[in-house]
C-alpha cells in the first residue's frame, strides 16, 4: 500500500432530499457518510443541491489510497469485525483497525478499493497496515 | 482436608420464614449482610431478616475483583473509605474467620501530564483525610512492581503513579459468609431463594414486602439490592438517580505467588491483581451504555487482554480461565447513596458502582447504626438521597473510572 | 495416519508428564496439562507433536511460574461472515455441515481434532475459536450448530490420580496409536477394539502396583453382596458414562443456536461418590463436599464457592457431575451446572488479544511540524498536542512580550445553520444569540439540565441564519451530540456540520501579533470579540479575534491541507520579531494570570456558574435555555462552594493540594502555577463557604494556608485586571 494521501474533497450538509436528488459532477466519487451528509472527492459549485441552508465547504481532513481489491479484502479480513458490502460499486463505513475508516468499492471492472482515512489517524493507519 | 474447607465457617439457615421481623432487609450480599450482622453484634436487634433471591454473594457481592481500596477524590469519601478499610484489616479478629484479607499496596498509573497530575492531586487529598498515599516515581515504581513495562510497548510509557501502601485484597465469598455467620449465630434470619415481588403499604408508610415466601412484615425495610435497586424502588413510586452498567472482569488459571501490589492505570483502563489463590484477576471500567444483562462480551476481553498486556507483558502467555459481568448501581455522582429515602420505613443502600465490596463493612456498620437509633451518622451523611435535590452531590474524580 | 499428540508420542515412549489420573483424550480433564514452549496448562493431548517442541512438567506439588518467556509474533485475527457454523467434527457435526452445504449454505466447520476450539459464543451471535495459527470470529447468519459430543465421566474412588487410568474411548484411541496398556481391565462401557477384562461391581478403589507405587496395579471393586474382588491390572478402562459438553449450548441460549448429537445427551448420573478426589484441579475430595454440606453449604454454587471445585482448569468437567450426584444423594433436586460462561476451552491473553489495537491518539495537521521542533508531545483532551518545546519559560515570554504561534487545531469547530438556527442556540445557550449581530462572537457556558457547566466555547455570527460554534478540544464529541440531540428532540429545520477535523486553527498572540499579521498580508485585522476572513501568508483563513493568553490574539481557522504552510509562513515572517511556537504548559500559566477556567480541569460535573463565579455568562432574563429551571432552583439554595483565585508567595504548590483555614480543611487547588511577571504564584481553587455567625450569611475565608504556606483569595487578578492588553 502506498501512503494514503491528503484529499481535496467538498462536503456537504443539506436536508436528504436535496441530497437523493443533487447532480453531482461526472465521474466524481460520492460518499454519501449520513442521510443528511455527503462527501464528493471533488470540487462542487455551491448550488449543487437545492436547500438553501445547506452548508458546502472544502474538505481536507481525510486522506485516501486506492488499493488492489485482493490487497484490500486480504487486510479487511484480519482487521474489519462487520460484514462487507458484495455489490459493485459500494461505500461502507466503521472500524477498521480500530480507526473510522470509510471504504468505496468501485464498479465492476475496476478492481480496486479506495480507503478514505481522517488524516489525524493516518500515522496509525499506515502503522497497523504493515 | 482441603485448607480452604477446614476453615470455613458454619451457616445455621432458618427453618422457616416468620410472618414478622422489626427489620427486614433486601438482598443478601456483602452489604444486606453486614448491615444485619451490626445490627445484632452493635446493637441487639435480632429479629431481623435477609431477604435473598438467589443464594448468598450471588450478585455483586461474589462478582467483584475484592479489593479495598481509600484513595478517593473527596475528602467525605476519603474518610468513609479510609473507615471501611480499617474495618477490614479487623474483620478477621471480629468473626473470629479467615477472609483472606491481604495488604498489598495499590499502585494507580500515570501515562501523561494530566495522569500525573491526577495522582499527585489524590496523594494531596488522601494524605489530608488519614489515608496514606503517595506520590512516587518510575524507579520506585519499578522496585514495587518490576513486571510493569515501563515503555507501556512504546505507546503508554509510565511517568509515575500514586502508591496507596494499604491498598489491599480479600476473599470476597468469605467477607459475605463470615457476616452471614456472625449475624445468624445471633438469631438473625437469613433466607435464600426468595424473592420480593412488592411491598406492603399502609398510607404513605412501608410496613413489609411480598416475597415468593408470602408476606413479611416488618418495622423498617432496608433495600440493599445490587443491579435492580431501581426496579425495586419503583414498586413504591420512589425515583433513584441509578443507571445500571456492566462491569466485566475475567481471571486466569492459577500460577505460584510472584504478584505482589495490585496495579491500576487509567489511560488504559485495566487494573490487574493476583488474589491468594494465585490466578491474575484483571478487570476494566464499566461499559458506557447501561444495561441489566449479565452476558460476556468478547470486544472486552480481546480488548482488556491487549491493554494489559501492554501494562505487564508476562500476561502475554497467560491462559485466561473465565470472564463474568457484574451489573454496577452507578449515582448520578458516582458517589454511593445510603440513608432515608423519603418514603417512611423505607431505607436504602445503593450507587455502590465498582465500589461496594470496599464499602461493605462501613456501610453495614453505618446503615446499622441508622437502622438501631433512627439518626444518620456523621460518617455517611453526605450520602443522603436528598443531596441531588439538595445539590449537594458528591463529585468524586478519584471514584469514576475503574474499580 | 493423524498426527501424533505430544502426549501419546510421550506415553508411547512411557514418559508421563502429570501425576497420574484418568487421562480422557478428548480435552475435558486436566490430567495432561503441562507447560509447552513456555506456555503453562497446556492439553498436550490436543497439542500436535514436532520435533524440537520444548515439553515441561508443571512443577511437582506447585503451581507454574508467573512469567512468559521469549519473544512472540502476535496472533492475527480473522473475521468471516458465514451462513452457518458447525462446532465439531464428529459424525453428527459432519453431517450437519453437509445437510447445510447441500442447501448451499455457506458453512465454517470448527474441528478441535485440527486444533479449532470454540472458546465462546457471544451476542452477535458470534463465535470466536483458537485455531494453531490465528483467532478466528465467526458471524454466522442463519444458525450456530454445536455437535461438541459428550465427554466421558471420570473415576472418583481412591487411587483416581494413579498412573494407568484411562477413559474407555481413550483406552481405544492409545491402543490405536500404539502405546502400550499391557493388561487392561475394563469398568463399565469396555472399549472399543481393545482386548480387555471386563469386570463389574462397585468401584470401590485403586491400588497401586508394586513396581511402581505411582501406577495402578489393580483395581477393587466391590460386588452386590459388598465382597470387594481386586483385579490386577497394568491398564484400567473406563466407561463410567457421559456427559454432554453442552457449555456453548447453555451460553448461547437465546440465540439460533441447536444441538446436534451426543451433545444433546441427557447427563449420565454418576453413583454419588463415597471416597476419593472429586475436583482434581482443587484438591476436593469427598469428605470436603460432606464437611460444606454440614456447614450449610447445600447449593452447587455454594459448594463451588466453598471448596473451589470447578474454578480450576477443566471448568467443571471433571467434578460437576459427581457434586450434583453428592447433592441428590443428601436430598436437593438434581441441581442444574454452573453458568456456562466463556471461555470454554484455554487460550493465552496474547491469542485472545488478537486483531486489538491501542485507541488512537489523533494528530493535527502540524504535528510533524511540532515533532521536527523537539515539541514534548501529550496526549491532552483526546489529542497529541506540544506540552513545550523545551524552554517553556522563553514561550512564556515571547507570548508576553514579543510574538507567538500555537497550534490550537484540536478546538471543537462547528457550523450550524437553517431557519431554525437561531431557535436552536437560543435554547441551547444561557445568553440572548438572536441580538448578536453577524460578524461578532461571544463567549458562552454550555450547560445541562442540571445546570452544571458542560463545556465553554464561543457562538460567532455568520448571517442571518449562520453560525460558527466553538467548543474545548476534549468537549467537541460530546458538544456534537449535545446539538444534534436538541435539534432533533425540539424538531428544529437546521444543519450540523462538525468541522473540528477539517479546519486547523493557530492562535497568533503577543503584544506584537498584529505586526506579524500585517506582514502576513492582512490589511484589517478584526477588533476584540470580531471575525472576519483575510488571506494569512498566502491561506485563505478566518480570524477571530479573542483572548486567552490575555494578550492581543487571533485565532486563524483554515483548511487543515494547508495548516503546514501557514505555520511555516508566520515563522519565517516572524523570524525576527522573534515568533516561537508556545506549547500547553506555557499556555496554562499564560491563562492562569488571567484568572481563566478550563472546563475539565477546574470544573466538576456539578460546577453551576455561580459555583464558577460565572454568573455573568448567564442570562436568566431569557424566558428559556437548557438548564435555566436547575438554575433557578439551585440558587434558592445556598452557596457551599465557589471557585477563586488565590495568590501567595514563594513556590507554586502542586495542583490538587488542599486549602485549609487554620486547622480546618476548606477546599482545593485545581490549577497551580509560578507567575514570572508578578513574582508570585497564582492559583485557582475550590472553596467551602464558612458559616458566618449571627445571622450573618456564610463567607469565603480570605487569608488560607496552602502547602503550609500563607495564601490570600483574590477578588480580582493581579495580572492586567482591566484586559486592557487583550484589547489594544
Amino acid at each position: 500500500m502506498h501512503a494514503p494521501e491528503r484529499l481535496h474533497c467538498t462536503r456537504i450538509v443539506a436536508t436528504p432530499t436535496a441530497l437523493d436528488t443533487a447532480a453531482w459532477p461526472g465521474g466524481a466519487v460520492v460518499l454519501r457518510v449520513a442521510a443528511d451528509e455527503a462527501l464528493v472527492a471533488a470540487p462542487v459549485e455551491l448550488d449543487v443541491v437545492s436547500d438553501p441552508h445547506a452548508i458546502v465547504e472544502p474538505e481536507t481532513a481525510f486522506c485516501g489510497v486506492w488499493v488492489e481489491v485482493e490487497e484490500a479484502l486480504a487486510f479487511l479480513e484480519r482487521e474489519c469485525d462487520w460484514e462487507l458490502p458484495t455489490e459493485r460499486p459500494a461505500f461502507a463505513q466503521g472500524a477498521v483497525a480500530g480507526l473510522p475508516v470509510k471504504l468505496w468499492f468501485a464498479a465492476d471492472g475496476d478492481d480496486r478499493v479506495l480507503f478514505v482515512v481522517p488524516a489525524p489517524f493516518v500515522v496509525d493507519f499506515v502503522e497497523r497496515w504493515s | 482436608m482441603n485448607e480452604a474447607v477446614e476453615r470455613l465457617v458454619d451457616l445455621r439457615w432458618p427453618s422457616q420464614v416468620k410472618s414478622a421481623y422489626d427489620v427486614v432487609i433486601i438482598g443478601g450480599g456483602g452489604h444486606g449482610l453486614a448491615t444485619a450482622y451490626y445490627l445484632a453484634t452493635r446493637h441487639g436487634i435480632t429479629n431481623v431478616a435477609v431477604i435473598e433471591k438467589g443464594y448468598i454473594g450471588s450478585g455483586n457481592s461474589g462478582r467483584n475483583t475484592t479489593i479495598i481500596r481509600a484513595n478517593y477524590g473527596i475528602p467525605e469519601a476519603v474518610r468513609f473509605y479510609q473507615h471501611s478499610l480499617e474495618m477490614y484489616g479487623r474483620l478477621e479478629q471480629e468473626t473470629g474467620r479467615d477472609v483472606m484479607h491481604a495488604t498489598k499496596g495499590l499502585l494507580w498509573i500515570a501515562h501523561s501530564e494530566a495522569g500525573v497530575r491526577q495522582e499527585r492531586a489524590r496523594a494531596e487529598i488522601n494524605t489530608a483525610f488519614g489515608s496514606k498515599t503517595e506520590y512516587v516515581d518510575p524507579k520506585t515504581i519499578q522496585d514495587i512492581c518490576p513486571q510493569l513495562d515501563m515503555t507501556g510497548q512504546g505507546v503508554w510509557p509510565i511517568y509515575g503513579a500514586s502508591y496507596h501502601p494499604s491498598g489491599a485484597s480479600a476473599r470476597h465469598d468469605r467477607v459475605v459468609w463470615a457476616y452471614a455467620e456472625g449475624a445468624m449465630r445471633l438469631g438473625v434470619h437469613v433466607h435464600q431463594r426468595t424473592a420480593v415481588t412488592g411491598f406492603l403499604r399502609d398510607g404513605d408508610r412501608v410496613v413489609g414486602v411480598e416475597t415468593t415466601a408470602g408476606s413479611i412484615a416488618a418495622g423498617v425495610v432496608v433495600s440493599a439490592v445490587g443491579g435492580h435497586v431501581t426496579t425495586l424502588a419503583s414498586m413504591v413510586g420512589l425515583r433513584l438517580p441509578i443507571r445500571t452498567h456492566q462491569l466485566q472482569a475475567f481471571v486466569t488459571n492459577r500460577y505460584a505467588q510472584a504478584f505482589g501490589p495490585i496495579v491500576a492505570s487509567s489511560g488504559l483502563g485495566v487494573y490487574a491483581s493476583q488474589p491468594a489463590k494465585g490466578e491474575m484477576l484483571i478487570g476494566a471500567e464499566i461499559d458506557r451504555a447501561p444495561a441489566y444483562a449479565y452476558d460476556a462480551g468478547h470486544s472486552f476481553l480481546r480488548s482488556c487482554a491487549f491493554r494489559s498486556i501492554a501494562l505487564l507483558p508476562f500476561l502475554r502467555d497467560l491462559r485466561v480461565l473465565r470472564q463474568w459481568t457484574g451489573v454496577c448501581d452507578m449515582s448520578a455522582d458516582y458517589s454511593p447513596i445510603m440513608g432515608f429515602t423519603g418514603v417512611p420505613n423505607l431505607l436504602v443502600t445503593t450507587g455502590w458502582g465498582t465500589w461496594g465490596f470496599k464499602a461493605i463493612p462501613a456501610g453495614g456498620e453505618q446503615m446499622a447504626e441508622l437502622i438501631a437509633t433512627g439518626r444518620t451518622p456523621a460518617l455517611i451523611a453526605p450520602f443522603a438521597l436528598d443531596r441531588f435535590a439538595n445539590d449537594r452531590t458528591m463529585a468524586d474524580r478519584g471514584s469514576a473510572g475503574t474499580h | 495416519m493423524v498426527t501424533d499428540s505430544v502426549l501419546t508420542h510421550l506415553l508411547r515412549r512411557g514418559e508421563y508428564l502429570t501425576d497420574g489420573g484418568a487421562l480422557c483424550l478428548g480435552g475435558d480433564c486436566p490430567h495432561c496439562l503441562a507447560t509447552v514452549d513456555g506456555v503453562a496448562y497446556v492439553r498436550t493431548c490436543q497439542t500436535p507433536f514436532r520435533q524440537r517442541l520444548s515439553v515441561q512438567a508443571h512443577p511437582a506439588g506447585d503451581l507454574p511460574r508467573l512469567e512468559s518467556r521469549g519473544e512472540r509474533a502476535p496472533v492475527p485475527a480473522r473475521t468471516i461472515h458465514c451462513d452457518v457454523v458447525v462446532i465439531g467434527q464428529g459424525p453428527a457435526g459432519r453431517r450437519a455441515a453437509e445437510e447445510a452445504r447441500t442447501d448451499g449454505k455457506h458453512v465454517v466447520t470448527l474441528d478441535s481434532g485440527d486444533g479449532q476450539d470454540a472458546i465462546g459464543i457471544y451476542p452477535g451471535p458470534l463465535v470466536v475459536a483458537r485455531t494453531n495459527d490465528s483467532m478466528w470470529q465467526l458471524y454466522p447468519r442463519d444458525e450456530i450448530i454445536v455437535a461438541t459430543g459428550a465427554a466421558e465421566i471420570q473415576p472418583v474412588a481412591p487411587g483416581n490420580d494413579l498412573r494407568g487410568l484411562v477413559t474407555a474411548r481413550a483406552t481405544t484411541v492409545l491402543a490405536a496409536a500404539g502405546v502400550t496398556l499391557g493388561r487392561v481391565v475394563a469398568v463399565g462401557t469396555p472399549p472399543e477394539g481393545v482386548v480387555a477384562t471386563s469386570v463389574s461391581g462397585e468401584l470401590v478403589r485403586f491400588e497401586p502396583a508394586a513396581a511402581d507405587p505411582r501406577r495402578v496395579g489393580a483395581v477393587v471393586l466391590r460386588d452386590s453382596l459388598g465382597t470387594e474382588h481386586s483385579h490386577p491390572c497394568d491398564t484400567v478402562s473406563l466407561g463410567l458414562g457421559l456427559t454432554p459438553r453442552d457449555a456453548l449450548l447453555r451460553m448461547a441460549r437465546g440465540m439460533n443456536v441447536r444441538g446436534v448429537g451426543d451433545v444433546l445427551l441427557p447427563p449420565d448420573v454418576p453413583p454419588c461418590p463415597l471416597d476419593g478426589t472429586v475436583c482434581p484441579c482443587s484438591g476436593v475430595t469427598v469428605e470436603d463436599l460432606r464437611s460444606v454440606h454440614a456447614r450449610g453449604f447445600c447449593e452447587l454454587d455454594l459448594v463451588k464457592r466453598a471448596t473451589l471445585a470447578g474454578t480450576g482448569p477443566c471448568q467443571g468437567a471433571a467434578c460437576v457431575p459427581h457434586i450434583r450426584a453428592f447433592l441428590a444423594a443428601q436430598g436437593a433436586d438434581l441441581p442444574t451446572p454452573f453458568t456456562a460462561r466463556p471461555v470454554t476451552r484455554q487460550l493465552t491473553l496474547g491469542e485472545v488479544a488478537a486483531g486489538a489495537h491501542h485507541v488512537a491518539t489523533p494528530r493535527t495537521a502540524l504535528d510533524a511540524e511540532h515533532r521536527a521542533l523537539g515539541a514534548h508531545m501529550e496526549r491532552l483532551g483526546g489529542w497529541w498536542r506540544p506540552w513545550h518545546y523545551g524552554d517553556v519559560e522563553a514561550e512564556y515570554t515571547a507570548v508576553r512580550t514579543g510574538v507567538s504561534i500555537c497550534d490550537v487545531s484540536t478546538l471543537g469547530k462547528m457550523q450550524v445553520s437553517g431557519p431554525d438556527a437561531v431557535a436552536l442556540l437560543e435554547h441551547l445557550y444561557p445568553v440572548p444569540i438572536s441580538s448578536l449581530a453577524t460578524g461578532r462572537s461571544r463567549y458562552v457556558l454550555m450547560l445541562d439540565e442540571r445546570g452544571y457547566v458542560a463545556d465553554d466555547g464561543l457562538v460567532c455570527r455568520d448571517g442571518d441564519t449562520r453560525f460558527t460554534l466553538t467548543f474545548t478540544s476534549g468537549g467537541s464529541t460530546f458538544a456534537e451530540l449535545w446539538v444534534r440531540d436538541w435539534a432533533e428532540s425540539l424538531k428544529l429545520d437546521v444543519r450540523v456540520m462538525n468541522q473540528t477535523m477539517s479546519l486547523g486553527a493557530i492562535n497568533v498572540t503577543g503584544p506584537r501579533a498584529k505586526e506579524l499579521l500585517v506582514r502576513a498580508g492582512v490589511t484589517d485585522p478584526p477588533g476584540f470579540l470580531r471575525h472576519g476572513t483575510a488571506t494569512v501568508a498566502g491561506v485563505p483563513c478566518r480570524l477571530f479575534r479573542l483572548s486567552f493568553t490575555g494578550e492581543v490574539s487571533f485565532e486563524l481557522h483554515h483548511a487543515a491541507a494547508d495548516s503546514v504552510t501557514l505555520w511555516q509562513g508566520l515563522m519565517r515572517l516572524g523570524a525576527d520579531l522573534g515568533v516561537r511556537p508556545h506549547g500547553l504548559e506555557a499556555l496554562m500559566k499564560l491563562r492562569l494570570e488571567m484568572g481563566h477556567i478550563i472546563v475539565g480541569q477546574d470544573t466538576d460535573f456539578d460546577s453551576t456558574p455561580r459555583r464558577l463565579n460565572h454568573e455573568w455568562a448567564v442570562r436568566l432574563e431569557k424566558p428559556s435555555f437548557v438548564g435555566r429551571a436547575a438554575i433557578l432552583r439551585t440558587n434558592k439554595l445556598p452557596l457551599d462552594r465557589q471557585l477563586c483565585m488565590f495568590e501567595m508567595d514563594g513556590n507554586a504548590p502542586a495542583e490538587g493540594a488542599t486549602i485549609w483555614l487554620g486547622a480546618e480543611y476548606v477546599g482545593d487547588v485545581t490549577s497551580s502555577t509560578w507567575s514570572p511577571t508578578l513574582g508570585r504564584s497564582v492559583m485557582l481553587g475550590w472553596v467551602r463557604l464558612q458559616p458566618g455567625g449571627n445571622d450573618e450569611p456564610d463567607e469565603l475565608p480570605t487569608k488560607v494556608s496552602i502547602d503550609g504556606q500563607h495564601a490570600r483569595r483574590v477578588t480580582r487578578r493581579s495580572f492586567d485586571p482591566e484586559g486592557i492588553r487583550a484589547r489594544a
